[in-house]
């Protein structure tokens, strides 16, 4: 059920009692969990926090917690699939969803009393409606009435004709109204795609009780980055959030242009940019955030040596000297710096790239202190999917949790450094996959495996990493090749993920078009060829175009693919 | 005593806050307090002022004295003269501390004032050191100074007692020469 009133249904409700929070490992999750947490503190409600990163997590965890709590409340997770019938909960428990995956299944839109929904209703749903799903089960019992009903034996010939008809009538309605449903519930529920970011959610329902912050607001910027880094939203979606948090933007942060009142340098200012859109650059040299950004190093083709001509052509355009812009950028001269962006910009549409500027938000505290949206989401990223095997499982979940707070400057920057690598882990495997020819096309889609021995493919078996790996890849990919047919592709990708236990991740991504609207429909593809082939997958993720299976399984399991999509 | 008590005993100051919540009058050992109602300001000590800003209940109203023009006037008195100036508040060091670490964002030009506080207590605390040097250099025995504040009587306490300790020990140790006659066998 949709909750309406978030403050009402949702919040009055949990002030009182004892709450656990499933929590999702993703950064958008994360960020939701922060602003619930900071609601939580000043209200002093007693929560527990558990974070989950896929189904059998979260069931483990509602097993092991169901005695003691009554509400829950899950983030970034659990939208998508029947909860009742996988949780078995009581009839007295309460689950609050705030998820961004969509679709909704139809069975948590429609339940009164357990699962409230804290979705906007006109969030584009399309949920298709509740008498095409559901029948009642009463108008079976008038029909098995109507056949045992005596009649009188004069008219009963007539009357056992009439009956015979009328049952079949109503057998064929019935057989035609189970086809059409389950026409209507494969229409809507073959695409996976995104809907509002659960911390933007958060945002509004602290902004309904007038208890924002502007800490909360900086929060609710990173989790909607986190959407458009790794490619969940459209463009156009992505747009119109920017302008709703623009609005808050203003109404907190307008005293930073008052002379006469400003605030202490200490204070948070968030302010909108319109800024590269080169990873990591201010923290790090020009030159190499213009070749580990997938934007610049895709439409430059920097894994050839042509590519690598075109970039000196490219800075030699903007007439910044090489040695200016390999050392770090806060040490660059500040006469470059100083028009930076339209340069940049000038010069990126004569090659071909136009959207190197993008709309997004800047922290800024104390003296030293400015960081774009963007950046503190590959730092909690990486952080929260740091391989270093350091302490008990919910370590990296916590020291990414952390990081998002101010006052974690250190984690903060450990987390830069390790996006760091990561980008140019990613930027190295592209290159090396494009240039030995790895990806294929497979016909429906194109396939690319990592094989054991490639460097880093450790950092690749997460799934975070490997989805940003693949749409890099794919991203690099269409700009590199010359068959029309192949760029409008979607792409497998799959990366060795435990060597003891055999095992392989795989990964789905819809095609790169200029206008897609990042529906996958890997999610139910895996499933239909894994039944069909019998493959020992697992179907862990939240995200259900992320599997794990076998890796003795796995041509069969493409071939399956092939002939499902074919 | 450490800092940490005197800033505890500093807590109990009041300041003036503007809630956003209501409640009725609260009765405390040691005094009342509220009733809060949203929008009207009350005074309160500066323990609960900070809890409830924490808790963003609240808005917090600088005292009259936290003023730059009232506190440049301050420090450039205090550099006149020699003696010491009377503070606005005796607690006047932590109530900045305070106040300034969590309600910045309430207390306009916080910066300047953080500044011309700390040049306010660094040329108190250097009048204390010359002070302090000239009593133990020329022996007094007792003096009298006006308008310190208990953090500043804290600071210089632990030493200047030590060291005058030193020197009755280095002075008693003089003594025996003079007492003591050699003895004539």
């Amino acid at each position: 059920m949709f909750v309406s009133d978030c403050r009402r249904d949702f919040y009055e409700r949990i002030v009182s009692q004892r709450v656990l929070l499933l929590v999702a490992s993703d950064v958008d999750a994360l960020c939701a969990c922060k602003i619930l947490q900071a609601l939580f503190q000043c209200d002093h409600v007693q929560y527990t926090l558990v974070p989950v990163s896929g189904w059998q997590e979260l069931e483990t965890a509602f097993l092991e917690h169901k005695d003691q709590f009554k509400y829950f409340v899950l983030i970034n997770c659990g939208a998508n699939v029947d909860l009742l019938e996988i949780l078995q909960p009581e009839e007295d428990t309460f689950f609050f969803v705030c998820d961004s995956h969509r679709p909704i299944n139809v069975v948590n839109v429609y339940n009164e009393t357990q699962i409230k929904l804290l979705v906007k209703p006109d969030d584009d749903l399309d949920v298709p409606a509740y008498d095409d799903i559901f029948r009642d089960e009463e108008e079976e019992e008038e029909e098995s009435e109507a056949e045992s009903d005596g009649s009188e034996p004069s008219d009963k010939r007539r009357r056992f004709e009439e009956e015979v008809i009328e049952r079949t009538m109503k057998r064929r309605q019935r057989r035609e109204w189970e086809a059409r449903r389950r026409e209507i519930l494969f229409d809507y529920e073959q695409y996976e795609y995104h809907g509002t970011s659960s911390a933007m959610v958060m945002f509004d329902l602290a902004w309904m009780m007038s208890k924002d912050l502007n800490d909360m607001l900086w929060w609710a910027i990173v989790g909607l980055t986190d959407q458009w880094v790794q490619d969940k939203i459209t463009q156009m979606k992505y747009v119109t959030d920017i302008g709703i948090l623009q609005r808050h933007v203003s109404r907190h942060n307008h005293r930073n242009e008052d002379e006469e009142n400003s605030l202490s340098i200490d204070c948070m200012r968030i302010a909108f940019e319109y800024d590269l859109r080169l990873a990591l650059y201010q923290h790090w040299s020009l030159y190499e955030s213009l070749c580990n950004t997938s934007y610049t190093s895709a439409n430059l083709k920097l894994w050839s040596v042509q590519g690598q001509k075109r970039l000196q052509e490219f800075l030699a355009d903007m007439g910044l000297p090489l040695k200016q812009v390999k050392q770090k950028f806060n040490s660059m001269d500040i006469s470059l710096k100083e028009n930076l962006k339209e340069m940049i910009e000038e010069s990126a549409s004569k090659f071909g790239m136009k959207d190197l500027r993008v709309q997004t938000f800047s922290i800024h505290f104390g003296f030293k202190n400015k960081f774009l949206a963007s950046d503190i989401v590959y730092a909690t990223a990486s952080l929260m999917e740091s391989i270093e095997k350091e302490g008990p499982e919910t370590t990296n979940f916590i020291k990414a949790l952390d990081s998002l707070s101010r006052g974690n400057l250190d984690k903060l920057h450990q987390g830069l450094d390790l996006a760091k690598k990561q980008l140019r882990a990613i930027q190295q495997t592209v290159a090396s996959c494009i240039c030995t020819n790895l990806v294929i096309s497979q016909g429906p889609f194109l396939y690319c495996s990592l094989m054991e021995g490639t460097p880093d493919v450790r950092l690749f078996s997460k799934p975070v990493s490997l989805c940003l790996l693949s749409k890099y890849l794919l991203k690099s990919f269409v700009c590199s090749t010359k068959n029309k047919r192949c760029k409008l592709l979607p792409l497998i990708m799959a990366a060795p993920m435990d060597v003891e236990q055999g095992t392989v991740i795989m990964v789905g991504i819809p095609p790169e078009t200029e206008s897609s609207d990042k529906k996958n429909f890997f999610g139910r593809a895996f499933e239909k060829a894994a039944e069909s082939t019998n493959s020992r997958t697992l179907h862990n993720h939240f995200d259900m175009s992320i599997i794990e299976l076998k890796t003795e399984d796995r041509s069969k399991f493409l071939d399956a693919l092939i002939s499902l999509l074919s | 005593m450490e800092p940490a008590e005197a800033e505890f005993l500093a807590e109990q100051e009041l300041v003036t806050i503007v809630p956003s919540f209501s409640m009725d009058r609260v009765h405390l050992i040691g005094g009342d307090l509220g009733p809060f109602n949203p929008g009207l300001p009350v005074e309160v000590p500066v323990w609960l002022a900070i809890n409830l800003k924490q808790r963003q209940k609240c808005r917090l109203v600088p005292p009259e004295w936290m003023d730059v023009e009232k506190l440049e006037e301050m420090r450039d008195q205090e550099r006149k003269e020699d003696t010491f100036t009377p503070m606005p508040s005796p607690y006047y060091m932590e109530l900045t501390k305070l106040l300034l670490n969590y309600a910045s964002d309430n207390i306009p030009k916080a910066d300047e004032i953080r500044t011309l506080v700390k040049d306010t207590w660094d040329t108190r605390m250097a009048k204390l050191r010359l002070s302090a040097d000239s009593f133990v250099r020329q022996q007094e025995a007792h003096a009298k100074l006006d308008n310190l504040t208990l953090m500043e009587i804290n600071t210089i306490g632990t030493f200047l007692t030590q060291a005058l300790d030193h020197m009755y020990k280095l002075r008693t140790n003089l003594q025996p020469a003079h007492s003591s006659q050699s003895q004539d066998f």
